[in-house]
């Protein structure tokens, strides 16, 4: 019955079982250490060259990590069809630019109509994520957890449906505006892409930082989040929170789609699912509910996943889910509030 | 009466605080065995946050709770129940899709053996087993007085008889401290009075010691033989209920109170 | 005092619903044994592009895997969404202990090898399914100790990433540090035939494989019913309703979720070493996340916790995924001269049962007035607290 008492324990016992979870702890934390360590010594140039990799990735992973956070903070509810909302986002992203508009290859007004694509992709996940809420999630407000889980897990398959019906069961390629140039630090290559996603992408979650903790809607979600009864007295309109929050998720997403496609140069109508469970890993790493954490655990996630990829002494690309998933469970394990959350214990 | 009695349940020197927040502030309490006492105070006084202290749902920031001669804090909710700590909820909690009967036997879980081969080959061992706890949570619910709902969804049942299942459900853990929380919430004044009746009857039959939480203050000064008042986290008095009546610092925090709840 | 009643109404249903289920499978024993070998081709045709006895048996691997998980999901009320590793754990099982993959060793318990492929490991069909059931129990105490402890949608996510592991780990399993544990996308074929008590069921004898399945699925059956109905089965339920009253009524919480979760990952390993049986061998790439979900839409569809009502939803959701889809697709398309492609609509289908399951029907296709409670909750307790209202006034 640990989960539900709360207050500080009085008598700490030191059980045989506590000094086994910090031994291995330190064990599993040792072992990541002394390999990339390794790494960085044998080749520091190839280590950078990952790092960089990784914080392309992890930006993005973020980007969707965030949508899960909020909704998880305001609702409780893992949006399992999350995921699959940003992929609707890159195949969008897509057909609207790529396709519809024809905009392949980098000139001044592929990059104005990306940003109006940006913009619009953010848009369509909004209006996307908003109707689901409305339509499933706010009827089962009031009903056991159960409930909106499983139908998060149904809309997610709903969404990889269309995805499916879109663009087909086969990875589409994708001709980026995004130049393709690069150039040379130190050795190290950085894509001309990279920075374009750093340059989207920080704004971005700087002005979502704002919005939640800056503006009156903000304030009204953290103040929802927190208690909604006590927000419906304060004179919050409850509903019409949580279905900003799931504006905002979705954006975020769209956003992430529309990059993804553009820096990849590949969607697939079951992107969302892995990169979602990616993404949602990184919010709990970051401490679910937490809007820095999701940022900080995206970027941790993306880095672990591109050196396990791309280190020339590791396991290599063939077990990155498994050591994403294994870091979710070793969480779970040694500290499941994250690394920047409250430890996950039952309102009573 | 049985005030003298060695205490069955001592809480000492409990203190909780919640962040910054002292919710129950340097509290010691006992309840003899074989009494009737009760806790009152105005809303937000901690009483409910002292009950779940002594449940072991809130672990004390400092304090010991004694049960029966042993140290109970900080044990296992579900240990301390089994150890005859018995409750009900101000706000009923039945299992509502199970049946009355079915209610009343989970709380024997801790009194059966029967594991999981031989529930499946149903051995002589466990039909013996089941036998007797439908016979005893049949036993339970006439006693309370449903007798007649054996088979009936608790949440089929009207709310006066979901009150009576809670109390039949607390019973089949044969406890020795019975924790009532507002037990006669939502009832009308002869069901009170029945309640009384009721509740002198388990002590006499089971020699139960019993806790209540109760806002009724003609139950409360009916049945009980202690009273301890609580406000603001503080113990302000304590006595018998002739003593609580004409004490000038309960009076204050009732009428400071009540004030403002009558504006309710 | 009338305390003979049983504590449920489902008994004398019980027993009709084990009549007709054991009269299914006679049925399709006799027709496939006896009487289609013997039937025109225009039967024979009918019955095996509708009713395969492969398909048939498969269902039954089905049934036993909606069961296991009923245990977790309808009984206790914990959501596992990767509970198609123990379908892949527990097929691994049959595949490493009945056959002769591991072609270093040699070791025969009361196996039976192929002539001239006595190499390997080659156990006994009841000692395989005793560990088939002991390792996922492992693996189920291996993930469930530590998440358990937690709130209840941090089970989901991490069996979700356990769901996602164990399959890649299979798939990538040939170069384990230089050792092939699992022989990786290839998979593991030509599994031993099984020997009981000196009666060989052959490779290609599909009868006889299909009523061993069905066997072990009505064992499955007559399992969940005796456990819902015994100590545990009160305990899962209490938590499932009201975890916090269920442990103030001394209910072990962690312990009472642990036995839950340990439970329905054996009947998945069961039905695991069941399925490799079955099809002869195990291979990597059957298991990912859609099985997962349609193992809960089964029990979902079937009133979670409602043992029949998840059986049919097991057979129904079964068919239509591995026969009706096609054959009904076929149907339509010759008929109405359409070209639609109906098997596309699997993730429509399954996706949009979860959802509207949820939203309109969350006591399941069969319900049993207690599910139909359960999930209708929130309603109940609004109208117990106006009462609580009024009558404190």
């Amino acid at each position: 019955m640990t989960s539900v008492a709360s207050g500080v324990a009085r008598k700490k016992k030191v059980t045989p079982s506590a000094i086994l979870m910090r031994a291995s702890m330190i064990m599993i934390i040792g072992v990541a250490v002394y390999w990339l360590g390794l790494n960085l010594t044998s080749d520091p140039r190839q280590f950078a060259q990952v790092t960089v990799n990784g914080l392309n990735n992890g930006l993005l992973y973020a980007l969707i990590a965030l949508g899960y956070t909020l909704v998880y903070g305001i609702i409780e509810l893992i949006n399992f069809a999350h995921g699959d909302l940003f992929m609707l986002g890159a195949v969008f992203s897509f057909a609207v630019l790529t396709e519809a508009l024809g905009a392949t290859g980098p000139s001044a007004t592929n990059y104005a109509l990306l940003l109006v694509v940006l913009l619009l992709s953010m848009l369509f996940c909004a209006f996307i994520n908003v109707s689901i809420e409305r339509l499933a999630y706010r009827r089962l407000r009031n009903a056991p957890r159960l409930a909106p889980l499983i139908t998060a897990v149904g809309m997610s398959f709903v969404l990889q449906w269309i995805g499916l019906k879109w663009i087909g069961s086969n990875p589409v390629n994708v001709n980026t505006v995004l130049p393709s140039s690069d150039f040379e630090v130190a050795g190290v290559v950085i894509a001309v892409k990279t920075l374009i996603i750093f340059a989207v992408t920080i704004p971005l979650l700087i002005v979502l930082a704002f919005i939640v903790n800056k503006t009156r809607r903000g304030r009204a979600m953290r103040a929802t989040a927190q208690d909604k009864d006590a927000s419906r007295l304060m004179g919050i309109d409850v509903n019409q929170t949580i279905t900003f929050t799931f504006a905002i998720a979705g954006a975020a997403a769209g956003a992430a789609g529309l990059m993804w496609a553009q820096t990849t140069g590949t969607v697939a109508y079951n992107l969302g699912f892995q990169l979602g469970l990616v993404a949602f890993t990184a919010a709990v790493l970051g401490g679910v509910g937490n809007l820095y954490g999701a940022v900080l655990g995206g970027i941790i996630i993306g880095l672990i996943q591109s050196y396990n990829d791309g280190l020339a002494i590791g396991p290599g690309q063939r077990w990155s889910q498994t050591m994403v998933f294994t870091l979710l469970i070793l969480l779970m394990v040694y500290r499941p509030g994250g690394l920047l959350g409250e430890t996950a214990q039952e309102k009573v | 009466m049985s005030l003298d009695g060695r205490a069955v349940l001592d809480a000492q020197n409990i203190r909780v605080e919640f962040g910054g927040l002292v919710a129950v502030d340097d509290v010691s309490f006992t309840i003899p065995e074989g009494s009737i006492v009760s806790l009152i105070g105005p809303n937000g006084a901690g009483k409910t946050t002292f009950f779940n202290v002594l449940t072991g749902l809130y672990k004390p920031t400092s304090g010991a709770v004694i049960f029966d001669n042993a140290e109970i804090t900080g044990d296992p909710v579900h240990d301390i129940a089994s150890g005859g700590l018995a409750r009900t909820f101000q706000n009923i909690r039945l299992f509502g899709l199970m049946t009355a009967q079915e209610n009343v036997m989970v709380a024997m879980h801790s009194k059966m053996n029967a594991g999981v081969f031989a529930t499946i080959f149903r051995t002589k061992k466990q039909k013996a087993e089941e036998a007797e706890a439908r016979r005893f949570a049949q036993e339970l619910l006439d006693y309370v007085g449903i007798g007649g709902v054996t088979n009936e969804y608790a949440r089929n049942l009207s709310y006066g008889d979901q009150r009576r299942l809670e109390v039949a459900r607390a019973l089949a853990l044969r406890p020795k401290v019975l924790l009532l929380d507002e037990p006669t919430a939502g009832m009308n004044p002869n069901e009170s009075a029945a309640f009384v009746d009721f509740v002198r009857k388990l002590k006499a039959d089971k020699g139960i010691s019993i806790l209540l939480i109760e806002h009724d203050m003609s139950v409360v000064m009916q049945v009980s033989e202690r009273i301890t008042v609580l406000d603001q986290g503080q113990k302000i008095a304590e006595g018998s209920p002739a003593e609580i009546k004409s004490n000038p610092r309960v009076i204050e925090a009732y009428l400071g109170k009540s004030g403002s709840e009558a504006s309710k | 005092m009338s305390n003979t009643a049983p504590a449920h109404t489902a008994v004398s249903g019980n027993r009709k619903w084990a009549i007709g289920f054991t009269s299914v499978v006679a049925f399709f024993f006799i027709l496939n044994k006896f009487i289609l070998p013997e039937a025109g081709s225009g039967v024979q045709k009918f019955f095996n592009a509708w009713f395969s006895l492969t398909s048939m048996a498969e269902i039954m691997i089905w049934i036993i895997m909606a069961l296991g998980l009923n245990i977790i999901v309808g009984y206790a009320g914990l959501l596992d969404l990767g509970y198609v590793a123990f379908w892949a754990l527990g097929g691994y099982v049959a595949g490493w202990l009945m056959s002769p993959f591991f072609s270093g060793l040699n070791i025969n318990f009361f196996g039976n090898p192929r002539p001239g492929l006595e190499f390997g490991i080659h156990f006994h069909v009841f000692l395989v399914l005793i560990l088939g059931g002991v390792f996922t129990a492992i693996w189920g105490v291996i993930i469930g100790g530590p998440t358990l402890r937690l709130k209840s949608d941090y089970l989901a996510l991490v069996t979700l990433g356990f769901g996602e592991i164990i399959p890649q780990f299979m798939l990538n399993g040939a170069d384990i540090a230089g050792y092939n544990v699992t022989n990786g996308a290839q998979g593991i074929g030509g599994l031993d035939d099984v020997n009981l008590f000196g009666y060989v069921i052959g490779t290609f004898a599909l009868p006889e494989k299909f009523l061993m399945v069905s066997l072990m699925a009505g064992a499955m059956i007559f399992f969940s019913i005796r456990l819902r109905d015994g100590r545990l089965g009160r305990a899962w339920l209490a938590i499932r309703e009201d975890e916090l009253a269920a442990s103030m009524m001394g209910v072990p919480l962690w312990r009472t979720k642990f036995a839950s979760y340990a439970i329905g990952a054996v009947g998945g390993g069961i039905g695991g070493v069941g399925f490799a049986i079955l099809v002869g061998g195990v291979y990597a790439d059957r298991f990912n996340f859609v099985i997962s979900i349609i193992i809960l839409a089964m029990v979902v569809m079937g009133g979670m916790g409602n043992v029949w009502g998840v059986v049919v939803g097991a057979v129904t959701l079964a068919w239509i995924n591995s026969v009706g889809l096609i054959q009904v697709g076929e149907l339509v398309n010759n008929s109405f001269g359409t070209n639609i492609n109906f098997p596309s609509y699997q993730f429509l289908l399954f996706g949009l049962l979860l959802v509207l399951m949820m939203l309109f029907r969350r006591e399941g296709f069969i319900p049993e007035a207690r599910i139909r409670m359960v999930m209708n909750e929130d309603k109940v307790d609004e109208e117990v607290s106006d009462e609580t209202k009024i009558a404190s006034k």
